[in-house]
């Protein structure tokens, strides 16, 4: 029974959604931490104690250096250490001609500086030159193209400074005498073990935990994976989450399309499976067959899918990396449990979405087989109505939980279920509700078609079932698209507004090319600087547990006059002067008014410091979680760099940054972040309107091949074959454009409930912004192929002459 | 035409004599259409049985009810009342699959529309009944039900390459494959021109005569209908006449235009005539 015409529609979905699970999978299993290449060498690393949760992607707390200086001493001694090196990184970022390099733009380690020492880690050995032996020498990478003996400018969080190059590495970023290092970075984070010839690494490891105790973790082999970088962690957590929203939805969307293919299979069928059930076939039979069928699909389009996505795996892979999901040091590596994984998905997601098809199959009664002209059932079901109607109810509800949550996360996933209920509601009620709107649209079609008009808002409105199995892709594809896109671009502008919104100054000195603005810099700019920073400090429960926390250090007098939104509950700004002083928001002090506790933090050099709080300012008040004085910041983070100048009028930037106006700089801020999320929609769009397209055409195709005996008699009535082909586009046209106006009209509620809820979390108004590119790339995505495949077979079929028409046998 | 000489060669009324037992019966049965103003009522407490080794004619005007008197009797449809007995068992106490499996071995059905997987050859198709029943018959066993038609050289012949009368006869070997008690024919010779009707009905007669299978023919052709052993006929949901004697084309063309002229059972308007699509 199985026919390989009326699969190739389920075959080809599966096959996709296989293969880019398939794809998925493979590339989250290889998505593991790197050891990084300047500590191939240290056998045994040892890290300073990490701090706040996995995911937060914050720096370890460093030891200071007295505290690194003592461990540093009792690791070499150790039995098997042949010598502990303290691994110090700090900002240096060499320029040439008086630019950075534009392809280290992104790599986080060619704007590194470290102590020459810890070249020994990474196996570095010079290619030209000599090491650096005092201030103002430095090593430097060859793909620079300087030759020892040249003078080179590098840009450090005080300043561009003049260096001699000494000697040449292969290998980024830039190395200095080690007591310069030691100035530039106190605080120490890492420290390697090279290990004599000979000795076993998990022995020294063991001795070496027994050195640092809780005052930090001891990593050999693949766990050194643990001293990535944090940004490349960071990175690959996003990739993470593209690949596993990509696998998910490619999941869920195989099942919805291939289940209506399954549906309308069945429905086409219902002469022949009454026919088998006429001859001695019992429901459960018939339900077996379909699974059956189900199943050969399922499994030969999944083997087809594995290995299309196993081959394209490396190639997506460095798409990727590319786009910047993944970090530079991502490579594909083939795992077996992906593989399984995928080749069980091919019949699973088959079966699932075969189980209300073989249902209806089963219901089939013998006596269909005798029934000459199918006869449409009622457009749908009770049980179909309730489903539909509960969730069109739910979405609402979430919508209005959207509309009037003030917290963004809350809102986002209130804005997420909204959606998806919705969506799916719309689906599922698709059949009762195109009647209504085939007969609003009835009269432009009637002026304008004559008896072509007639014949397909007769054919719409008596074939609902055939209709709305076309509508509801399209509806799904449209609603998911409007309102995806549209979500993300109306909080992205609202942000960006809200951002610009609370900072009174006209423009803003931005990095250009660089991390941040250096001292010299904010020197040469009059304005409020930003300096920030991070600082540690300790939870109270659980214990030992450490919470890092993002620290401005500001200019208080400035800082109030730039921030329209600071609002002070305790205290004043004004006493945020001297070393020992903190701001903190309203959360983060147990009582109201000013706490006489001191607050303890640690810095980036590892020193631990108690603060005496001067004010408390509202949450949400501060672009940080404290504020410290700028001077205070500067002499514990000496590599710390600004992120941004408020200035009142427009200057000229100095080196390493440009100015740009408030609300440029309030769009901008997140502008990597946004390109990510940007890209990640459209990623998700383009996965689902694919798979909107092949339903259209799917469900187009079988429907053609039902209706072949339809036009034969349009033909013979009179009709010419050019009627006949009108008729088939205008009614793909009227179907597609009623399946684009239900969707988008359900997103466009979604996003009015997104749009309140923004406008109460950023506090100000917030236009609704419509990716109308993507909107009408989509809709005339499915409008093209919906016409492509209903006109196709139709002219394939007339041209033959309309006298020829099966008689006799049963539709098979 | 030579269907009533062909008939009077038949050794028939003899057999109506020897077979005592009912293979069919039907007590009261009664079918409904449709709710509200639509409600046609089909079958009115028909009460009727069709013998062991006989060939009934079941006749009647479009709407009469003898394509739903053929459904219920042969478990496709469920009857509103009455009960349907096939070889000792009561139909409406079997569910969807035992009824199903009762029809599967106990009952053949042949229809208008030859009903043919138009994807399957004739051999395949005329195992297919046994091939559901989970038994894989023996190839033997298939070339003599297609030989028995007269189609052995047709075998591996899709529908689509073989005549309507062809067709129809592969559909009589399939209903014959398991070995029913009896065969269902609904209208079977309604899309034939006349020589094949010829041939199709010589089939449905020999295996009366050969064989003493039980065959229950719906027809409006009193042609088709002389090939029969009895004749019942029905109107406006009734068993309005029945008779074995005298049956030619002409004695049963007469008795019908006498039913039609005056209805001796039928004074009630006539029903609804949307019956004949929905039986």
């Amino acid at each position: 029974m199985l026919s390989v015409r009326r699969s190739a529609g389920a075959f080809v979905a599966v096959a996709i959604g296989v293969a880019l699970v398939t794809a998925a999978t493979l590339l989250l299993v290889s998505g593991r931490p790197q050891v990084p290449d300047r500590l191939a060498q240290a056998t045994v690393v040892v890290q300073s104690p990490e701090a706040g949760a996995a995911d937060s992607f914050a720096p370890t707390r460093p030891w200071s250096a007295i505290r690194a200086a003592e461990l540093v001493e009792r690791l070499a001694g150790l039995p098997g250490v042949d010598a502990a090196v303290p691994d110090r990184a700090f900002y240096a970022q060499p320029l040439v001609d008086g630019r950075p390099r534009a392809a280290d733009g992104q790599r986080e380690d060619a704007h590194q500086g470290h102590g020459w020492a810890s070249a020994r880690l990474g196996g570095l050995r010079l290619t030209a030159g000599e090491p650096p032996r005092r201030a103002g020498e430095a090593v430097v990478d060859r793909v620079l193209g300087l030759r020892p003996g040249a003078p080179v400018t590098v840009l450090t969080a005080a300043g561009p400074e003049p260096y001699t190059v000494t000697g040449l590495v292969d290998a980024p970023g830039v190395h200095v005498a080690d007591e310069v290092a030691a100035a530039l970075a106190p605080g120490v984070r890492a420290i390697g073990l090279v290990l004599d010839p000979g000795a076993d690494p998990e022995r020294v490891a063991a001795a070496a935990r027994g050195v640092v105790g809780g005052d930090g973790r001891v990593h050999t082999g693949d766990g050194r994976g643990a001293l990535e970088p944090r940004g490349d962690a960071r990175t690959r957590w996003i990739g993470m989450q593209v690949l596993t929203a990509t696998a998910a939805l490619a999941g869920f969307v195989t099942v919805f399309v291939v289940a209506s293919t399954f549906a309308f299979t069945v429905a086409q069928r219902r002469r022949e499976l009454g026919l088998l059930r006429a001859v001695g076939a019992t429901p459960r039979q018939v339900r077996r067959m379909v699974y059956a069928e189900a199943l050969a699909v399922g499994f030969a389009a999944g083997l087809v899918g594995l290995l299309v996505g196993a081959a394209l795996a490396p190639a997506l892979g460095r798409l990727l990396v590319d786009v910047g999901f993944e970090p530079a040091t991502f490579r594909v590596r083939y795992a077996l449990w992906p593989l399984v994984v995928a080749l069980a998905a091919g019949p699973v997601i088959a079966l699932l979405a075969v189980w209300s098809a073989s249902r209806r199959a089963a219901r089939v009664r013998p006596l269909e087989a005798l029934r000459e002209a199918v006869v449409e059932q009622r457009p749908i079901g009770r049980l179909r109505a309730v489903t539909g109607t509960l969730l069109v109810a739910a979405g609402a509800a979430l919508g209005l939980a959207t509309a009037t949550s003030d917290d963004a996360r809350d809102g986002a996933t209130f804005a997420l279920y909204a959606v998806m209920a919705l969506v799916a509601g719309a689906t599922v009620l698709a059949p009762a509700v195109v009647g209504p709107v085939v007969r609003l649209l009835r009269s432009p079609v009637r002026r304008r078609g004559g008896a072509i008009g007639l014949l397909v808002r007769s054919g719409a409105l008596t074939a609902t079932r055939r209709t709305a199995s076309i509508a509801a892709p399209v509806l799904l594809t449209v609603a998911f698209a409007v309102l995806v896109a549209g979500m993300v671009q109306t909080s992205t502008a609202a942000y960006a507004v809200g951002r610009a919104d609370r900072v009174n100054a006209g423009w803003v000195v931005a990095p250009d090319g660089a991390p941040g603005l250096s001292d010299r810099a904010v020197a040469a700019t009059p304005g409020t600087a930003l300096l920030p920073t991070t600082v540690f400090v300790p939870e109270s429960a659980p214990a030992a547990a450490i919470r890092p926390l993002t620290a401005l250090g500001v200019d208080p007098v400035a800082f109030a006059a730039a921030n329209r939104v600071l609002t002070v509950v305790a205290g004043s700004l004004d006493d945020l002067v001297g070393d020992d002083t903190v701001v903190l928001t309203a959360s983060a002090v147990p009582t109201a008014g000013l706490p006489s506790q001191p607050y303890p933090v640690v810095f980036a050099d590892g020193e631990r410091v108690s603060l005496r709080v001067v004010a408390v300012v509202t949450d949400g008040s501060i672009p940080g979680d404290l504020l410290l004085p700028r001077a205070a910041v500067r002499a514990h983070d000496p590599s710390a760099l600004t992120s941004a100048v408020y200035v009142r009028d427009r200057i000229d930037p100095p080196v390493g940054a440009r100015v740009v106006d408030v609300t440029a700089w309030g769009a901008e801020a997140d502008r990597a972040e946004d390109r990510l999320v940007w890209l990640c929609t459209l990623l998700l769009i383009v996965v689902s309107a694919g798979y909107g397209a092949i339903a259209v055409v799917n469900t187009l195709l079988l429907a053609a091949a039902g209706r072949a005996a339809d036009l034969r008699l349009i033909r013979l009535a009179g009709a010419t074959r050019r009627q006949v082909l009108w008729l088939v586009t205008a009614e793909s046209a009227l179907v597609v454009l009623i399946g684009a106006a239900l969707g988008g009209s359900v997103a466009f509620a979604g996003l009015l409930s997104i749009r309140a809820g923004l406008a109460e979390q950023v506090g100000a108004p917030v236009d609704l912004v419509v990716p109308w590119t993507v909107v009408s790339g989509v809709v005339g995505l499915c409008l093209l192929l919906a016409v492509v495949a209903s006109v196709v077979p139709t002219w394939r079929l007339l041209r033959h002459r309309p006298g020829r028409s099966p008689v006799g046998t049963a539709a098979g | 035409m030579t269907a009533p000489v062909r008939r009077a060669a038949g050794p028939a009324t003899g057999t109506v004599a020897v077979m005592t037992t009912d293979t069919v019966t039907l007590t009261g049965l009664r079918a409904v259409y449709g709710t509200g103003t639509r409600r046609v009522t089909a079958l009115d407490g028909v009460t009727t049985s069709f013998a062991g080794g006989t060939f009934t004619a079941v006749m009647g005007p479009s709407g009469s009810g003898k394509s739903t008197l053929l459904h219920c009797a042969a478990g496709l449809d469920r009857p509103a009342g009455g009960t349907v007995t096939i070889d000792g068992n009561r139909l409406d106490d079997l569910g969807e699959d035992e009824l199903t499996r009762l029809r599967r071995d106990r009952i053949g059905f042949v229809f208008q529309a030859f009903n043919l997987v138009s994807t399957l050859t004739a051999a395949q198709n005329v195992e297919l009944p046994l091939r559901l029943a989970g038994r894989r018959p023996p190839a033997s066993d298939v070339a003599a039900a297609l030989a028995a038609v007269g189609l052995a050289d047709r075998a591996r012949h899709r529908p689509s390459e073989l005549s309507g009368g062809e067709q129809q006869r592969v559909a009589l070997a399939r209903a014959l494959i398991t070995r029913p008690a009896v065969v269902f024919a609904d209208e079977p010779t309604g899309a034939l021109d006349s020589a094949a009707s010829r041939q199709v009905l010589r089939l449905l007669r020999a295996l009366v005569d050969d064989h003493g299978q039980t065959v229950v023919m719906v027809t409006h052709d009193p042609t088709a209908a002389a090939y029969a052993d009895r004749v019942l006929l029905l109107a406006d949901g009734r068993l309005a006449d029945e008779f074995t004697d005298g049956i030619t084309p002409a004695a049963i063309a007469a008795r019908i235009a006498e039913q039609a002229t005056d209805p001796a059972g039928g004074s009630r308007p006539p029903a609804h005539v949307a019956g004949e699509s929905s039986c």
